[in-house]
């Protein structure tokens, strides 16, 4: 990770304005403490023979890629999503479709739920960023809202049904989607890719010049670059991870149903987003899991779980006003320099 | 300068012009903010327009950077029509331009603000590779840092810079794509007379470096002398143009721009 390494040179050690620098080693620790959990529960429940909270977290996962894309448009380009949903719902169809009659390959549904969610991205895109702000948030969730009232209406995609008896496929040899442990596994894999390229993606010249969109886009312009051309990318690629991350969602459940594109994923998502901590990716995923978490778990004592959740939500915004991560990570950081310093 | 070279200097032929404007207008509703406006910027000079507030000056910028596209008229630069062309393309044919309103990266260190200005000379290269893989933008960064004494703020957020470091980083990241011709819209508002007297030799050393400036400038006295050639616009049409001390001694421009004043000091 040499060209990770050197983007020291524009992040400062110290210094009032270092906030870009200042919280690296506590980030990454705060990431790496997410993959090392998600293994450590992954042993846990293998060894007590679970397998509710393995797919209850596989599912957190899932929900986890959607919440990378939401991210990478909220967080760093600074795009409010309200109809992610969409590509999510869009891509567990393709899978679902590829699976059942397309010789149900875990690679091909992959690709196809990819691609297809690529060109959705491309001409929702081309229709959606040319606005800004509240306006921008609006046409993604009115996008939303047609493709999954067309899709609930068709008889052929199963109408409110959805799609049903979705056979679950072999990953690699030994590993499938039946395989409560193996799969948690492989979309761990996924979702740590998919961090792991959008990590990378925030220390090069396009992730940056993502982060000067978000910040001022009219000087953008004037510096030699056409914003819009960056905002479509940035749309495209999180489509894609929607719909990659939604073609995991029916091999893990064996359906679909026209529900994965409504509202209630897309606000969850940016819900997730928002409480795990904007921008800083690795928080997203900690929201997924704790909301997917609290939802089942609070669920499982009354059916009211979304006024929990609701007020958890309104806690953490006005406590947290950056979220989980982007609250822990600095205080995590003062310890580690406060330690550092001791020695 | 005799009045021979006044003349001739006014009616340099197009050769050298590094810019030409010609009939540019631009009509906001049933306000023509530029009327018809024509002229030429030369090679490796300071040309400044001048004028009271409300001549349509920053509108003649905008028309030229390409904030805004014109009603009529054209923009040609080093030859090219580059009329209409949105910003990043005036900026690619090598036409940069800082801002009378700062316009910064806020949240952003100087030392990014100025990387994400220099990323334009990498030509496309590097973008999916780390940042420090782009050596000739950050060689960039760390010129402009030392040129523009901005050491002691480079990794503080810009939005934390004083007014008068704000601005002159404002100039900073304009220069940072190594432009040709630089549109400087009121690189003086709101300093102190001490940054005035840097901004304008900074200006002066950047046009000595064969670098061609279009100024917008309020402050009359500075103009006069810097400028090579004053452009004085009134009410969005041109009032006169020519060398400071001809523009300064035009009747017309008197009435217009210097006249109010003198009538109020002789009252």
């Amino acid at each position: 990770m040499g060209a990770l390494a050197s983007s020291t040179t524009t992040a400062p050690a110290h210094g009032p304005g270092g906030a870009h620098g200042r919280t690296r080693d506590a980030a990454r620790l705060l990431a790496l403490l997410f993959f090392v959990l998600a293994l450590g529960f992954a042993g846990t429940a293998f060894a007590l023979g679970d397998v509710f909270f393995l797919r209850l977290a596989t599912e957190a996962l899932i929900f986890g890629g959607l919440a990378l894309s939401v991210d990478l448009l909220l967080g760093r380009t600074g795009l409010l999503p309200l109809g992610q949903a969409l590509f999510f719902g869009l891509g567990a169809y393709v899978a679902a479709l590829t699976l059942k009659h397309g010789g149900g390959s875990f690679w091909l549904a992959m690709a196809a739920a990819t691609a297809v969610s690529a060109l959705a991205g491309l001409a929702g895109g081309l229709i959606a960023i040319r606005s800004k702000g509240v306006y921008f948030a609006l046409i993604s969730f009115g996008l939303a809202q047609v493709v999954s009232k067309v899709v609930y209406n068709t008889r052929e995609l199963g109408a409110s049904d959805g799609i049903i008896g979705v056979p679950q496929p072999t990953v690699l040899p030994g590993v499938g989607a039946a395989d409560p442990l193996g799969f948690f596994l492989v979309v761990l894999v996924f979702v740590a890719a998919v961090y792991a390229t959008l990590a990378y993606l925030g220390g090069t010249p396009f992730g940056r010049q993502l982060d000067a969109i978000r910040t001022n886009e009219h000087r953008v312009a004037f510096l030699g670059f056409d914003p819009w051309r960056y905002k479509l990318t940035a749309f495209v690629a999180a489509a894609c991870i929607a719909g990659a991350s939604g073609a995991l969602y029916p091999m893990l459940r064996g359906f679909v149903s026209p529900e994965l594109m409504f509202f209630q994923v897309s606000g969850n998502a940016v819900i997730n987003v928002i409480v795990g901590g904007t921008g800083t990716l690795i928080g997203p995923l900690y929201g997924s899991a704790l909301l997917t978490g609290l939802k089942s778990v609070v669920g499982s004592y009354t059916a009211h779980h979304h006024i929990v959740i609701g007020t958890l939500f309104v806690v953490v915004v006005i406590l947290m006003p950056r979220g989980l991560i982007g609250y822990a990570t600095p205080a995590l950081q003062r310890w580690l320099d406060r330690r550092g310093g001791a020695r | 300068m005799s009045a021979q070279a006044l003349a001739t200097a006014s009616r340099v032929p197009a050769a050298d012009a590094v810019l030409e404007v010609a009939g540019l207008s631009v009509r906001f509703g049933s306000l023509l903010a530029v009327d018809n406006v024509s002229f030429a910027a030369q090679r490796g000079r300071i040309t400044s327009v001048i004028g009271p507030n409300g001549a349509g000056k920053s509108s003649l910028f905008n028309l030229i950077s390409g904030a805004i596209r014109p009603s009529a008229g054209r923009v040609v630069f080093e030859g090219r029509d580059l009329t209409g062309a949105p910003p990043e393309r005036m900026l690619a044919a090598g036409l940069a331009r800082s801002f009378q309103i700062t316009n910064l990266f806020f949240d952003l260190p100087v030392r990014e603000n100025l990387r994400l200005a220099a990323q334009f000379i990498e030509n496309g290269r590097g973008l999916f590779r780390g940042v420090g893989a782009s050596r000739a933008a950050l060689m960039r960064v760390d010129e402009l840092i030392e040129r523009f004494a901005l050491q002691a703020q480079a990794d503080e957020l810009a939005g934390f810079l004083s007014h008068g470091e704000q601005r002159r980083l404002e100039i900073a990241v304009a220069l940072a794509a190594r432009p040709r011709l630089l549109l400087l819209d009121e690189p003086t508002q709101g300093m102190s007379h001490a940054d005035t007297q840097d901004t304008e030799a900074l200006i002066r050393s950047l046009a000595a470096d064969g670098l061609s400036l279009l100024l917008v400038e309020h402050d009359v006295e500075l103009v006069m002398n810097l400028s090579d050639h004053v452009v004085v616009m009134h009410q969005g049409a041109k009032l006169a143009e020519g060398p400071p001390l001809q523009v300064r001694a035009d009747p017309a421009v008197q009435a217009a721009y210097f006249g109010d004043a003198r009538e109020a000091n002789h009252a």
